[in-house]
């Protein structure tokens, strides 16, 4: 795939959520336009969240599909996006 | 989807009515989307959640080979379902149909109304990663798998029993979690009812007494949940239960322990702090289950190793010392919470002396004075001489409607105040002068507006105004405070032998822990958050977890009930078929890393 879209789900109060926001943060910078992170407030849109089950922050779906809860160590989340665009999607 | 062709999606655009098409250009939004990359349709209806707008949308997908659809309009918890069921109907999968909010920003009186250019500009931008994010989604695999046929409620109240009782009518195994020694909650210490003027154990005992022996409902009180894990279908729950001390396979319930015991402690629970109980004890009268409780943090023995009369007295042998906390492990499909409300702690508004006067007293503690196996058995006397009042004040909304302390209205203290007045006039003092100093009266409902003329007609005399502050009479012990009444215009001066504060209801004890837990989110004033205000209002956050009762809000009796079965029909909705789908990661973790170290 040319691109990967990842939902960073986070609130306001979540401790570990920048920690997560700064890794794509880095990572955006490295692979540019081909990362699209959008970053979804769980307690203003509960819906989407639902739809993934997820029951706690932070937590990250790549391409539609939930992969990490909680943070996730640095080359975790590199080689999970890194899968993505490699593959053939 | 060809993995190697591009998703065809269209986009439907919805007016609704002038909400969105009266706040934003309509036109111009979909002629931007036309030229984002991978739209294949773009489409505008007036109310696509109509009809007319639902058979278009299916046209489309047919007549365009469309396999994506994003819906830009308004909540999604508000009709996700509604497009989902519609792209279905044309062979679409539910999880490639997506909506999104954008009337946020153009309804009116919406918090998050915008200018017309910035709402075209904001849903440009919702919409362009909508269709980004539909066009590299991938099929969530969903996995069908048994259902526990068993629900834990947790809170042991009104709200909790009927949702518990319902439950176990419908065939499901059900587990009651209460944290006192005895269910029946708050309702069972109020003695009357509004506006029936019902005897509260009387209407209650039916309901604690079937939950008792009922063969399908599992009851432990004196237990609390200590960890939530799992999901719909499965949740796997550990409850911690603390000793009573008592063997109950044992004993009889024939109180003479209770009579040996000779230490005397005040009951801050069941007498609210108005009366005294022993350190082994029966909460009330018609605890459920009657067995008595030893109070370790006053017992002589477990304080100083001497004493265990209420053993030697014991008929039954049933006094057991060593018992421990006992972990119990519980599976269950869904679970209720209905874990009630507290009444506010006044202390904080020092101007009415709560705490500092010994006269000035709260609602509850009234109601238990009140309550004819109440502390004083019924006899209402005031706490610093035991003399009868001859005038007693009650002052509205302390804690409530008040921007210092909670900003929302309590909903149920108006009413409590009138069902008190009406009792002391024509039960207990029937010569004593009653004032209610309030803002508004509010009662709103079936059978209360009747309820105040009622009030009113008995010679309860009714003052709009709260006094700034309350002082003492350090030689009679009486309370003096002005007030000022608009209706008559005039500052008047009351005296009275006792203050009663109508309180805010508060969340229980414990909430924001049973939040963590449960992982269920929480509103402003900390009760538990329906996942809709108006259209969902038993569903939280997390599938397979309801509430009812107070624990969502401050509520009668009534309301409680009613959310009670709410939230009994919901989990069995869920539950009925024994089957639940879900998401094949939530039911093998594999594929989901749990976060770093």
């Amino acid at each position: 795939m040319e691109e990967v879209y990842v939902e960073e789900f986070m609130s306001p109060g979540c401790v570990g959520c920048p920690a997560v926001k700064q890794m794509l943060e880095v990572l955006a910078t490295e692979l540019g336009d081909k990362l699209i992170v959008e970053e979804v407030d769980i307690t203003v849109d509960t819906t989407r969240a639902a739809q993934y089950g997820i029951m706690s922050v932070p937590a990250l779906a790549i391409n539609g599909i939930l992969r990490f809860m909680g943070v996730p160590r640095k080359e975790e989340l590199e080689k999970a996006i890194m899968e993505e665009l490699e593959g053939e999607g | 989807m060809n993995p190697k062709n591009k998703a065809k999606i269209g986009v439907f655009i919805c007016h609704c009515g002038k909400n969105i098409a009266g706040g934003l250009d309509i036109e111009a939004l979909a002629e931007s989307t036309k030229h984002i990359e991978g739209v294949a349709y773009v489409g505008d209806n007036k109310f696509s959640c109509s009809e007319d707008g639902q058979v278009s949308i299916q046209e489309a997908i047919r007549d365009n080979n469309l396999d994506r659809v994003i819906v830009a309009a308004c909540d999604p918890s508000l009709h996700l379902m509604t497009f989902q069921r519609c792209g279905e109907k044309s062979g679409m999968e539910t999880q490639f149909v997506d909506l999104i909010d954008i009337r946020k920003w153009t309804m009116h009186g919406s918090p998050h109304k915008d200018n017309p250019e910035e709402a075209l500009a904001k849903s440009r931008k919702l919409i362009e990663l909508a269709v980004k994010r539909m066009s590299l989604k991938k099929l969530i695999p969903m996995v069908e798998f048994p259902a526990e046929k068993s629900i834990l409620v947790i809170g042991g109240g009104v709200a909790g029993l009927e949702a518990g009782l319902d439950l176990a009518e419908k065939g499901y195994d059900v587990h009651i979690v209460e944290k006192l020694p005895t269910i029946g909650g708050k309702m069972a210490l109020l003695y009357k009812v509004f506006p029936t003027n019902d005897c509260a154990p009387c209407i209650l005992a039916p309901k604690t007494a079937y939950a008792n022996i009922h063969p399908r409902i599992n009851l432990m009180t004196n237990s609390e949940v200590k960890s939530v894990e799992g999901y719909i279908g499965n949740f796997d729950i550990e409850v911690v239960q603390t000793p009573r001390y008592i063997d109950t396979e044992k004993c009889t319930g024939c109180g003479e322990c209770v009579n040996a015991c000779p230490c005397r402690v005040v009951d801050d629970i069941y007498a609210a702090g108005m009366g005294e109980r022993k350190a082994i004890y029966f909460p009330f009268d018609q605890a459920i289950p009657k067995k008595p409780v030893i109070d370790a943090q006053n017992c002589l023995y477990f304080r100083k190793k001497v004493c265990r009369l209420c053993e030697k007295n014991c008929p039954a042998d049933a006094i057991d010392f060593k018992q421990m906390s006992k972990k119990i492990d519980i599976k269950a499909g869904a679970i209720v919470v209905a874990s009630g409300f507290d009444e506010y702690d006044p202390s904080p508004k020092s101007e009415y002396g709560y705490g500092r006067y010994s006269n000035v007293i709260t609602q509850f503690q009234l109601a238990r004075l009140l309550d004819i196996d109440g502390p004083t058995r019924g006899k209402l006397l005031r706490p610093s001489d035991g003399r009868e009042p001859h005038s007693i004040a009650m002052i509205q909304c302390v804690g409530s409607r008040d921007k210092k302390t909670n900003d929302y209205c309590s909903n149920i203290c108006c009413m409590y105040a009138l069902k008190h007045a009406q009792m002391i006039r024509e039960m207990i003092l029937p010569d004593a002068e009653i004032y209610i100093l309030y803002i508004d009266m509010r009662t709103t409902g079936k059978g209360f507006e009747e309820y105040y003329r009622k009030t009113r007609e008995m010679g309860i005399h009714f003052i709009r105004g709260r006094p700034s502050e309350i002082m003492e009479k350090p030689d009679t012990r009486n309370l003096l405070m002005e007030v000022e009444d608009p209706d008559i215009g005039r500052l008047l001066e009351i005296d009275a032998d006792l203050v009663v504060l109508s309180c805010a209801t508060v969340p229980s004890e414990g909430s924001e822990q049973l939040s963590q837990f449960l992982k269920i989110e929480r509103d402003e004033a900390g009760f538990f958050k329906e996942l809709h205000p108006k259209l969902r209002p038993v569903e939280t956050n997390v599938r397979g977890i309801y509430i009812c009762g107070a624990a969502q809000g401050p509520k009668d009796i009534p309301d409680s009930i009613i959310q009670a079965k709410a939230a009994a029909s919901f989990a069995d909705g869920e539950l009925r078929n024994h089957k639940i789908k879900l998401p094949a990661f939530m039911v093998q973790t594999r594929g989901i890393n749990q976060g770093g170290s």
